[in-house]
């Protein structure tokens, strides 16, 4: 049989997605038995530079020409282009102060004058350059999502993707509700599921680090909020880190 | 005539970084060693958040080191608001980064380092040629993170550990859980030494200036650090005793200590005279002459040093804390205040420093991160011409593994060291 042929790399991120496939302790051997990692080099060496694949599992947003660069000939190496976490489907963390803030003055803060040396333009996700076959969510990424992609590009397809809200997962673990019943800034209602609630189990609200669930009632997230006593530019601050771009509006 | 010979990209270390040697005929021009993962600019970011977002956030930096910088974020905003946490909270953030040490160093040295010593090209070939080997690295790799899943509900970024204590504490189950499968990879982690104790073959290199937290510092609360030539200088003063530049051709800065290049790490730990266990400390005793005032080639095996005593250590925390019963976490409510904090960890890469500054709502407007491996960028130059120049002649492939092999013993995390300070 055929092993399919994967590259895996990373943008502008944290190497989280890709780690989280180091961190499938259990199956790593049997995923290195049933597919070729031909580009990994976060933890391969040696790939040839004219590589093609049967999917490449790109994380980070990109915010750089040489990421552009990268994505670029990813896209064109590979049959299939899956955005690999949050930050490749959304922009994730580098992107949060897009919308509020100029790149030349956040690049001045760190680097000072010296950052004419450097090319960076404000992280934005995959959609805006290429097109992207698959994608899953999540900072960091659920390892049994990346488990049902492998085992579906195994057999030549492509998983399902859940569009439910993490409040469906959380009311089923019924835990305690931190927003109705504690009060807290917490954007499960809006938020794609199938993280099984993981934060709202522990006591803490949900960040919003998997992005909008399909068909989110933003409006109606905003006016609870606002309801509630928190302000405008908090609740903006918090729905903007990990995607810079909410209609406020939408209502479903 | 001149040449270049580049390495790129950097394989087997996280992040993204490249390496030229400048050649003039044979003889070594110079080594540029490049760090090229993207700006991230967190220190920016965090301007204008919420002292309560600051940790949540800064944890982003780097996956491979999330649980330290996370819990280094917390101990700075707690100093700056002028809060203490309860010994519950305390034990459970030291159990998290016992973990985190396991499985950051576990990964280093099983899936890293172990195709050199086997001759393969990475994990690919691990699992095809040195399966049962591969198998057990993986397993302690897995307990390393069974910790960080349980204690932090998130194995990545974990969200239990929060500002003032606990989302929910370890229940007695879990505790006694991970007890057993500490349990299972205690022998592998105390013979993990045997198989990393194999120098790389690499000439001799230039013998490290030392940096730590200070040893005999309670855990996770370090206020001094320490240096190789005994002197020291304290962590709310590290701002005057680190001095930083910026290279044109790296993303990460240059940075210098009382005037000395530094070293940071498992070795530099070691040689400061970190605690150890009993085992640990026999263990120690078998290798010291690879790591007491040796080079960078001895940091893979000062590395499995530590993991036994992680291993060790995470039990007797796992212990203490079922001394401590099962009431409630102890968690104190923060509330803003303007002020400075700043903490150092040792992170399992090397010394962490986080440094905030809040205004009297609480609002962030100055934030500082010094991590491990852009302490370590000026020695890691030094070390590569060293080997550069020891190798002139060399065929240009065996010079260019020689050179990504020394850049493995520092076991760099490139997306940690383009998190810049101000200058």
């Amino acid at each position: 049989m055929t092993r399919p042929r994967l590259a895996i790399a990373g943008l502008t991120a944290c190497s989280g997605c890709q780690l989280t496939l180091l961190n499938c302790e259990q199956e790593l051997p049997e995923i290195a038995r049933s597919f070729e990692l031909v580009y990994f080099p976060m933890a391969q060496s040696g790939a040839p530079p004219e590589a093609v694949f049967d999917a490449a599992l790109v994380e980070g947003a990109v915010s750089t020409p040489g990421d552009l660069a990268t994505l670029f000939r990813l896209r064109h190496a590979s049959r299939l282009l899956i955005a690999f976490g949050t930050c490749a489907l959304f922009g994730g963390v580098a992107a949060m102060n897009n919308a509020t803030a100029r790149r030349e003055d956040l690049m001045r803060t760190v680097y000072a004058e010296a950052q004419g040396g450097f090319d960076s333009f404000p992280p934005a996700p995959f959609r805006n350059f290429v097109s992207v076959d698959f994608s899953i969510t999540g900072c960091p990424p659920e390892k049994t999502d990346l488990i049902a992609l492998l085992a579906a590009l195994k057999a030549g397809t492509l998983p399902p993707t859940p569009c439910y809200p993490v409040c469906t997962e959380c009311r089923s673990r019924e835990n305690l509700c931190l927003l109705l019943e504690r009060n807290e800034l917490c954007l499960g209602p809006i938020i794609q599921g199938g993280c099984n609630a993981r934060c709202p189990a522990t006591g803490i609200v949900c960040e919003g680090c998997r992005g909008p669930v399909r068909e989110a009632n933003v409006a109606q997230e905003l006016e609870l909020l606002l309801e509630r006593g928190f302000g405008r530019k908090e609740i903006e601050r918090r729905m903007s880190r990990f995607r810079p771009e909410w209609d406020y509006g939408q209502r479903h | 005539m001149g040449s270049v010979i580049e390495i790129n990209p950097l394989t087997r270390v996280e992040g993204h970084g490249n390496v030229k040697v400048y050649l003039e005929g044979t003889r070594v021009e110079r080594v540029e060693l490049c760090l090229t993962e993207s700006p991230r600019l967190f220190e920016a970011l965090l301007v204008g958040k919420s002292f309560a977002e600051v940790p949540e956030i800064v944890c982003r930096i780097c996956s491979l080191c999330s649980t330290i910088h996370k819990v280094t974020a917390l101990l700075a905003v707690e100093k700056a608001l002028g809060v203490e946490v309860s010994p519950v909270t305390g034990l459970t953030r030291e159990l998290i980064v016992s973990g985190g040490l396991i499985q950051s160093h576990s990964l280093h040295l099983y899936c890293l380092i172990l195709p050199d010593l086997l001759e393969l090209g990475g994990v690919a070939e691990l699992a095809l040629e040195a399966p049962e080997l591969l198998k057990r690295g993986l397993a302690v790799k897995r307990v390393g993170n069974l910790i960080q899943e349980t204690v932090g509900g998130r194995l990545i970024h974990p969200v239990n550990i929060a500002l003032g204590g606990l989302g929910r504490r370890v229940g007695r189950d879990a505790l006694l859980g991970l007890r057993d499968e500490l349990e299972a990879i205690l022998p592998d982690c105390r013979e993990a030494f045997r198989i990393f104790a194999a120098k790389p073959p690499l000439p001799q290199l230039p013998v490290p200036y030392c940096l730590a937290l200070d040893p005999a510092a309670p855990p996770l609360s370090g206020e001094l650090f320490r240096l190789t030539d005994g002197r020291s200088f304290p962590v709310q003063g590290y701002r005057e005793a680190i001095a930083e530049s910026v290279l044109a051709h790296s993303h990460a800065k240059h940075a210098q200590v009382l005037g000395e290049i530094p070293t940071v790490g498992a070795l530099a730990r070691l040689n400061l005279g970190a605690p150890l266990g009993e085992t640990a400390a026999g263990i120690f005793d078998t290798v010291k002459d690879q790591i007491v005032g040796r080079d960078m080639r001895g940091n893979s095996v000062a590395q499995a040093v530590e993991l036994c005593q992680a291993a060790e250590r995470s039990l007797t925390l796992i212990d203490r804390l079922l001394e401590l019963g099962s009431g409630a976490a102890g968690n104190v409510a923060l509330a803003p205040r303007g002020g400075r904090g700043s903490a150092a960890c040792e992170a399992p890469r090397g010394t962490l420093i986080h440094s905030y500054s809040f205004d009297r709502d609480g609002i962030c407007t100055q934030a500082d991160v010094i991590t491990p491996t852009s302490l370590n960028q000026g020695a890691m130059s030094r070390d590569l011409l060293a080997l550069a120049r020891g190798m002139e002649g060399a065929q240009s492939t065996l010079l260019a593994s020689a050179l990504e092999r020394l850049i493995r013993c520092y076991d760099p995390c490139i997306s940690c060291s383009v998190h810049l300070v101000r200058l």
